[in-house]
């Protein structure tokens, strides 16, 4: 069983993703690789499908993890992991390994999780294996160049979804909502989650609940990307907390069928607020805001927050 | 020595995975190769082999799942037929270029459109390219034999590659043959535990697939090319000594039927081969030169052995139970291998492409002495006026 972690002054100061990746300045998805690496521990098997943690961790044939780390196809992150999952099953109830039954994480961009991994992924949990999936979230293919995933954002422009005199709010579509899809519908599932890297001991301590859980456990990470996003890559971790101040993003846990929010500011600011730093957003009318805004009332209602839509200000 | 029993090539290739010990096992149901994942589920449940059987949720799970279980360092099992083996196209490489050796059995059927659950090699042989090794099975003995002698050929660490253990739908995977099962003794004298030196350990950190930039690509297909080619000596070694534990002696590459003295042959791969053997003996009853080779391995493809063989003849015809739309000389895969191989000969030996049997059709007795009439002609008139035939319709 791996610990809570009381105060990040008693978070072990041991890594496990350590330096010497390609990731850019201010890299949202590398900041909580390093929490979760930490988190989990050197018993740790890594499972990457395709994405930013890929290949901008990988290049040149190497790494930064000191743990075993093995690439899966961007399709098939829970496929694999529920292989090798069997595979320690097997191989420790027939006495053919010493080894001690290790955590199994797939790190998976929003791209390998809610489109082309999402089969790979609803699987694994169907039948129940002893992993931990983690989305981390930067709302789009970023590795190649920013195209639009199913979690970009409302109104949000990427290279596949860009804003022009006649689509003027970029992406049309809603995002899915991948932590709800598998909420429900798994009878397997033991442990569901969100978290951002802005919230470091939050995060860390769900990765362990998830590790713990013994079954198939789902954890969904917010990580802003600087380079996607356009905003400066000083500013991610502050980004990350405006997304859950604005009620963008929410942080919670599924604890017997219902939603807990582990984090509730006292006050929700206007999206506008999380907004005006990215440059994916420059291009939105005030009625695009306010569809935004609409989406995160929305959410944070499905989640028991009842919120009065707060003014825009432009 | 084994038990004999009649079984289809289906629970011949389960008894194989079950005396491999197989670790973990990934079923998909799809015609015909679902009896072997049947005949698995059943020794599991009934205790008679101790693996995980994991419900795959398609082909590109399937073999997902045996990619992570054999990285884990587990001896893995899977199969398929028709389009769930393209399904699953997308892992062949990564398994191959891993280096991981785990077993997949195709009983092969015809791809779509229309559904057409009948046998026919396209499927399997649209794979042959991935670094695997490849063969085909023409009894539910051979297939049985040829998922052992795989898994020690592929895990040879000289070696280290997947398998594709083929046989033809339904002709083998559901017709009931004799055969020997060997005892757990033997395959344990035979096939030695998985061992693998590359596998996810954490008392062994170790980074597997990472990205590499473009000048670091040739070294890497350079050494799958090695491992190939390198794996030619240790099919024979495997083969002979198969033989030694088993006393059931294949030639590695091709079974040469009634060529001694021939001056034609054919040159087909898989169950078809046993029509085809009735055929040559009739014909042998009226005093005709004939003969008949079968490709046994397809992956590596025995050039030398070819070139060998088919040496001693005036003509081959080369039936295709596969097609490849489009391809040199209009026909199927294996012409165009065998003209390779045999280009050096110059006009020596003639060759005749026959595409056959499609769709899951038989390749009739009619059809054989079709085929051996024509190469008839081609001895007598020294031309080959047409270098393939569709059949029926062409010939």
């Amino acid at each position: 069983m791996l610990e809570e972690i009381k105060s990040i002054k008693k978070a072990p100061v041991e890594e496990y993703y350590v330096p010497g990746h390609r990731t850019c300045a201010g890299c949202g998805p590398a900041l909580q690789y390093r929490l979760v690496a930490k988190a989990a521990g050197p018993n740790t098997i890594f499972l990457g499908p395709t994405g930013c943690m890929y290949v901008a961790n990988t290049s040149y044939a190497c790494g930064p993890w000191a743990t075993p780390w093995m690439h899966t196809q961007i399709t098939n992150g829970g496929a694999v992991a529920s292989g090798v999952e069997a595979a320690f099953k097997a191989m420790i109830r027939k006495h053919k390994t010493d080894a001690e039954f290790p955590n199994i994480i797939v790190m998976a961009g929003d791209g390998g999780t809610s489109d082309i991994g999402i089969q790979a992924l609803s699987a694994a949990f169907y039948r129940g294996h002893n992993i931990l999936f983690i989305c981390y979230d930067n709302e789009s293919y970023a590795n190649t160049g920013i195209q639009a995933s199913p979690m970009t954002p409302y109104g949000a422009w990427t290279t596949f979804t860009p804003a022009g005199p006649v689509v003027p709010e970029g992406k049309k579509l809603m995002p899915k909502d991948i932590t709800k899809i598998m909420a429900h519908g798994h009878p397997e599932l033991k442990y569901l989650a969100t978290a951002s890297l802005s919230y470091p001991i939050d995060l860390m301590n769900k990765v362990r609940k998830g590790l713990n859980a013994n079954g198939p456990a789902f954890l969904y990470i917010h990580a802003p990307c600087p380079k996607g996003w356009s905003f400066p890559a000083d500013k991610t971790v502050e980004i990350g907390k405006l997304a859950v101040e604005t009620g963008m993003i929410q942080l919670y846990e599924l604890i017997d069928g219902e939603y807990k929010l582990t984090y509730k500011p006292t006050k929700y600011k206007p999206i506008t607020e999380y907004i005006k730093y990215q440059g994916r957003f420059s291009h939105l009318q005030p009625e695009h805001i306010e569809k935004l805004q609409q989406f995160a009332n929305q959410r944070l209602k499905e989640v028991g927050v009842e919120v009065e839509a707060p003014t825009i200000t432009t | 020595m084994g038990v004999k029993k009649r079984m289809s090539g289906c629970v011949a290739t389960a008894n194989a995975i079950r005396l491999a010990d197989v670790d973990v096992i990934c079923s998909y149901p799809i015609r015909p190769y679902t009896g072997i994942m049947s005949e698995l589920a059943r020794m599991v449940a009934d205790g008679e082999l101790d693996a995980e059987f994991i419900l795959g949720e398609g082909e590109h799970g399937q073999l997902s799942v045996v990619y992570g279980a054999a990285a884990a360092g587990a001896r893995a099992f899977t199969g398929s037929s028709g389009v769930g083996v393209m399904y699953a196209m997308e892992l062949y490489s990564p398994i191959s270029g891993e280096r991981l050796p785990l077993q997949m059995c195709i009983a092969d059927r015809t791809l779509d459109p229309p559904g057409d659950f009948g046998s026919e090699q396209t499927d399997a042989m649209c794979c042959r390219d991935q670094g695997w090794i490849q063969g085909w099975a023409s009894t539910p003995q051979e297939a049985l034999d040829i998922s052992l002698m795989y898994y020690r050929i592929g895990e040879d660490p000289r070696v280290l590659l997947p398998q594709y253990a083929c046989q033809d739908g339904y002709f083998v995977s559901h017709i009931l043959g004799e055969v020997d099962v060997p005892t757990q003794a033997e395959v344990n004298a035979f096939l030695p535990p998985y061992k693998n030196h590359h596998v996810l350990d954490v008392k062994n950190p170790m980074i597997i697939g990472a990205q590499i930039e473009p000048q670091m690509g040739p070294g890497l297909q350079y050494q799958r090319y090695l491992a190939v080619e390198g794996s030619r000596k240790v099919i024979e070694e495997v083969h002979a000594e198969f033989a030694d534990i088993f006393g059931r002696k294949y030639d590695p590459w091709i079974e040469e039927y009634m060529t001694d003295g021939a001056e034609t042959v054919i040159f087909i791969q898989g169950g078809h081969a046993e029509t085809g053997k009735t055929v040559v003996n009739r014909l042998r009853n009226l005093g005709e030169k004939v003969g008949l080779i079968r490709l046994r391995t397809v992956r590596p493809f025995p050039t030398k052995q070819v070139r060998e063989a088919l040496s001693k003849f005036k003509a081959v015809g080369v039936i295709d139970n596969s097609v490849s739309f489009g391809i040199a000389c209009s026909a199927g895969i294996l012409l165009t291998e065998v003209r390779a191989a045999i280009y050096d000969m110059g006009d020596k030996v003639k060759t005749v492409g026959f595409v056959a049997g499609l769709g899951g059709e038989m390749i009739t007795h009619d059809e054989f002495y079709k085929v051996f009439k024509k190469l008839k002609e081609v001895v007598k008139t020294g031309r080959v006026e047409k270098e393939s035939y569709w059949l029926p319709f062409e010939l």
